[in-house]
């Protein structure tokens, strides 16, 4: 494979800094840590921990909705997808907070595939931004 | 460009400092890092894959997710070989280990050997990792510091195996932040 894979090198402090979309991705990361730590209780997740976790993530969806307009191209259509991701997240939490058993369990397995590809998109989007911003400067 | 790597070492440790320095890159914005997982080959041939302890379906697919990746990771020799092993690949925590994968057939590895070199050895561990990359040298310096070798697939190649899944692809089943089992915590 040939050393580089494009011309563009990043050297400068533009891609050291952590912009809004960093920090949306930082804040699903820990979404997806804290669904799969109450997941993995041996007792299961508490109604406390899946309502907790609910209202998480309908705020991270907010707040990537409000990022979008700032945002143009495929950073904006990851970030769309991020949200539709969101909401299936925040949908099956709450569906999960009225369910037992079996059907608990399917929930729970539905809210941890949707809360990786929410953080997946989010991640999308700010490799989009890196390479754009890298394309930029050269 | 979007890539699956596998940074393969010959120390189970050293697997976790390249896990550690990989989101390192990814914090300056070296590199965008989309997901990352470790897995270990004993002295049998049993390969394990590093998770938290979680969701038992969630266990099952990583162990089944791995094996294709690790399978796609050396070429389609190998694709075919790793998601029939995939089932037999262990999501474990600690120091439970799976079910022998079937990676280690000679001639299979003969031709992953010439597809992209990429075998997980007796003892070695691996970091498996799908990444954004402009350029390969923050990666390959990083890996080669550490006394490891990096094996690449473009994502656009795996993309067109058989059995890939455009609805869940393999990088979903690697953890999205680092992961480090207690055991290797620094």
């Amino acid at each position: 494979m040939a050393q580089l894979a494009t011309a563009s090198a990043k050297s400068g402090a533009e891609a050291k800094v952590k912009d809004a979309i960093d920090n949306l991705r930082s804040a699903a990361q820990d979404l997806h840590r804290q669904i799969t730590d109450a997941a993995a209780r041996k007792s299961g997740a508490t109604k406390a921990d899946l309502a907790a976790l609910t209202e998480k993530a309908k705020s991270l969806a907010k707040s990537v909705k409000a990022s979008i307009d700032t945002q143009q191209g495929n950073v904006a259509k990851h970030l769309t997808d991020a949200i539709t991701h969101l909401e299936a997240t925040q949908a099956n939490l709450s569906d999960s907070l009225k369910a037992t058993g079996a059907d608990l369990d399917a929930s729970v397995k539905k809210v941890l595939v949707e809360a990786r590809a929410s953080v997946q998109k989010l991640s999308e989007a700010v490799a989009e931004k890196r390479a754009a911003n890298s394309a930029k400067k050269s | 460009m979007r890539n699956y790597i596998a940074a393969v070492f010959d120390d189970s440790r050293k697997a976790y400092e390249a896990l550690r320095q990989l989101w390192d890159l990814d914090g300056r914005g070296d590199i965008a890092v989309h997901g990352t997982g470790v897995v270990h080959r004993d002295e049998l041939g049993f390969i394990q894959v590093d998770t938290k302890e979680t969701h038992p379906a969630l266990g099952t697919a990583i162990g089944v997710g791995v094996g294709a990746l690790l399978g796609a990771l050396a070429g389609p020799a190998g694709a075919a070989v790793g998601a029939a092993g995939g089932a037999g690949i262990g999501a474990a925590t600690g120091g439970a280990v799976g079910m022998i994968a079937d990676l280690d057939r000679a001639d299979t590895r003969q031709e992953a050997a010439d597809e992209t070199g990429f075998v997980l050895g007796f003892k070695q561990s691996a970091v498996i990792a799908d990444v954004s990359e402009d350029w390969t040298t923050p990666i390959d310096t990083c890996i080669r510091k550490l006394g490891g070798k990096v094996y690449r697939r473009p994502r656009s190649d795996i993309r067109d195996d058989a059995w890939y899944s455009p609805a869940y692809p393999y990088g979903y089943y690697l953890y999205p932040y680092e992961y480090v089992p207690p055991a290797y915590a620094f």
